[in-house]
């Protein structure tokens, strides 16, 4: 049994997020009059469990899926079979209007933050749109909120009056955080949120996800290409090829010892810095 | 050793690019030899990109560029050229690939018509013998030309387009290759297999690069020599190897730190650079990093000056740093 340092629930909570026979298949737009267009499957019979508290990441290439197998499990997108469940509350199948709950229960953080951000809305306003559409709080309790959320992020209170062309990447990649805390959500799901960063803001957002993980005693999901990163964040990962998962896994053992081909294909391209010193 | 020394491919000197009142690039200066894999490193908004379009005679209207940008040593400097001496030192004598293929290619043309372009410009083929040449350059970065040729963009995947973008690039056998974060919008498998290619055709030609980016780890990967960039200058040079074993300038050591996830226990927290890049116009007197660095006092209002890595050696721009307090000295 390994030593687990962080927050562990009773056994009896059902996990954070609970995947089933998951699949979804698109089509292509027709190509001829006669025929529909063919099918592609983004994601097919995937199953994956995520425990309550966990920090869980998501690795693979573009088209490999990572990104429509979240927006299932947000319930930004409908499954074409199997089933999603969050807190053992199934998520799948259900109406937009039914998953109002989930909207509360998960705060998603996108890739590029100035295309998550209204580019006409302050930023106090973008923060505390989700307490106003799961009408929490009045506008006072709200704009105290923000100015907790921004300092809780590491911005300045003052930032709510301006407007997101006003930051740098980093620090919008912040305010999507606050805005994705808002309704104090128990998973945090984030979708490659350091792709578009720099070097030394990229370690800087990190240290704030997890910072803000480990405070509230978070679930994160955290999906990325990079799997340096994963690495340095996850406790757990799922490597994903052409909608399959192929090898899960402790972090530390799949880095250490890759059981599948294609896991050690990704390790051996990752550039690295030569050892230094 | 050939008994004299040849003339640098490219050799920029005491350049300034400035829009108004504002200074964007200040005193920037390097040369690269043939041959010679150079990287250009820094965060976003340090002044990378704006180098390579000002050598690359590519800067937008309003914005004046002074200093000198030669080629192999010749005697006139390209920053003085017309739209129409520039057009044919480009694509011939340097070019440039970007780093978001799908924008650089044209989606209307099919793949080996604009790589035949290139070619039926500057040497002046007929249609067919440009198309010819172009399967040529395309099989040479890694793509069946007999399928790809007659393909649009939209047909192929990021790291063919790329290759696409390379293939263009080096179609006329430049002498400078640039390429600007060509493979930041590829999936590492893809990511390694481009750069690669980018290595191998610039080899074969004897080719110099300027290889910009923010990733480190692909810098050690792909360049010999590196020149670190923060605030529109220069502020730290040398060998790759020295610079991230090494480094002298407090920027470099925070890039190095933020940048090697494998040095930091899972889950720890990452070391980072205090802050942000300021605005253009927004930089300090004296060094520009002092804002942000750990090691900044009264002595680094001062404009900090080129110093030679080597003590005792004459400066070098090739090989050196713009510190008063440089890193590793006063640590220990």
């Amino acid at each position: 049994m390994p030593v687990c340092t962080r927050l562990v629930r009773p056994m009896s909570e059902p996990p954070a997020i609970e995947v089933r026979g998951l699949g979804r298949t698109f089509r292509r737009a027709r190509t001829s009059w006669h025929r529909p267009g063919s099918a592609v499957s983004a994601v097919r019979e995937v199953d994956l469990t995520v425990a309550a508290g966990e920090r869980f990441g998501v690795v693979g290439e573009s088209g490999s899926g990572k990104s429509t197998l979240l927006r299932m499990i947000c319930g930004l997108d409908q499954p074409t079979y199997g089933s999603v469940q969050v807190r053992g509350r199934a998520v799948a199948g259900q109406s937009w209007r039914a998953l109002q709950w989930l909207r509360g229960e998960v705060g998603v953080v996108f890739q590029d933050p100035m295309g998550s951000l209204d580019p006409r809305m302050r930023v106090g306003e973008a923060i505390a749109e989700p307490l106003l559409a799961q009408r929490i709080g009045d506008r006072s309790s709200r704009e105290d909120r923000v100015r907790e959320l921004l300092v809780a992020v590491g911005l300045p209170p003052e930032a709510a009056r301006r407007y997101p062309h006003q930051f740098s990447g980093g620090q919008r990649q912040r305010i999507s955080i606050a805005r994705a805390l808002a309704p104090s959500p128990s998973i945090l799901v984030a979708d490659e949120p350091v792709s578009a960063l720099d070097v030394s803001v990229r370690a800087q957002v990190l240290n704030l996800l997890n910072d803000v993980v480990s405070r509230r005693g978070l679930t994160l999901v955290f999906v990325s290409h990079d799997l340096l990163v994963v690495r340095q964040v996850c406790d757990r990962v799922a490597v994903m090829r052409r909608g399959e998962l192929v090898e899960v896994g402790d972090t530390a053992r799949v880095f250490a010892d890759p059981q599948h081909e294609y896991t050690r294909e990704l390790l051996a391209s990752v550039p690295t810095l030569p050892p230094l010193r | 050793m050939s008994g004299e020394v040849a003339a640098p491919v490219l050799e920029v000197e005491g350049l300034d690019v400035a829009t108004g009142s504002t200074a964007l690039l200040s005193q920037v200066s390097f040369s690269i030899d043939a041959g010679e894999r150079v990287g250009l490193i820094g965060e976003s908004g340090s002044g990378k990109s704006l180098t390579a379009l000002a050598v690359m005679g590519l800067l937008a209207d309003g914005v004046y560029v002074r200093g000198h940008v030669r080629l192999h040593g010749g005697p006139e400097n390209l920053l003085e050229h017309s739209a129409r001496q520039w057009a044919a030192v480009r694509g011939e004598e340097m070019s440039m690939v970007f780093q978001e293929p799908m924008t650089a290619l044209n989606p209307t043309m099919r793949v080996g018509a604009q790589v035949a372009e290139v070619i039926r410009l500057h040497r002046g083929v007929s249609r067919a013998e440009g198309l010819r040449r172009a399967d040529d350059v395309l099989e040479q970065v890694g793509l069946e030309a007999a399928q790809t040729s007659r393909a649009y963009p939209h047909q192929l995947s990021g790291g063919q387009r790329q290759r696409v973008v390379v293939a263009i690039a080096l179609a006329c056998d430049p002498r400078l290759l640039i390429c600007d974060e060509p493979s930041t919008a590829l999936d590492v498998t893809v990511q390694a297999r481009v750069l690669d290619e980018i290595v191998s055709g610039v080899a074969s030609r004897q080719a110099a690069l300027l290889f910009i980016t923010h990733d480190l780890a692909v810098v050690a990967q792909v360049c010999e020599r590196v020149l670190v960039m923060y605030g529109g200058r220069i502020v730290e040079a040398g060998p790759v190897r020295e610079v991230f074993a090494e480094p002298r300038h407090h920027y470099t050591a925070g890039l190095l730190a933020a940048s090697d996830l494998s040095a930091v226990e899972p889950g720890a927290a990452l070391p980072t650079i205090e802050g942000t890049v300021p605005a253009a116009g927004q930089l300090p007197t004296g060094c520009v990093f002092r804002t942000r660095c750990p090691a900044a006092d009264e002595a680094c209002e001062d404009q900090p000056p080129w110093t030679a890595r080597a003590p005792g050696s004459a400066p070098s721009e090739a090989f050196g740093y713009a510190c008063m307090h440089p890193a590793g000295e006063t640590d220990e």
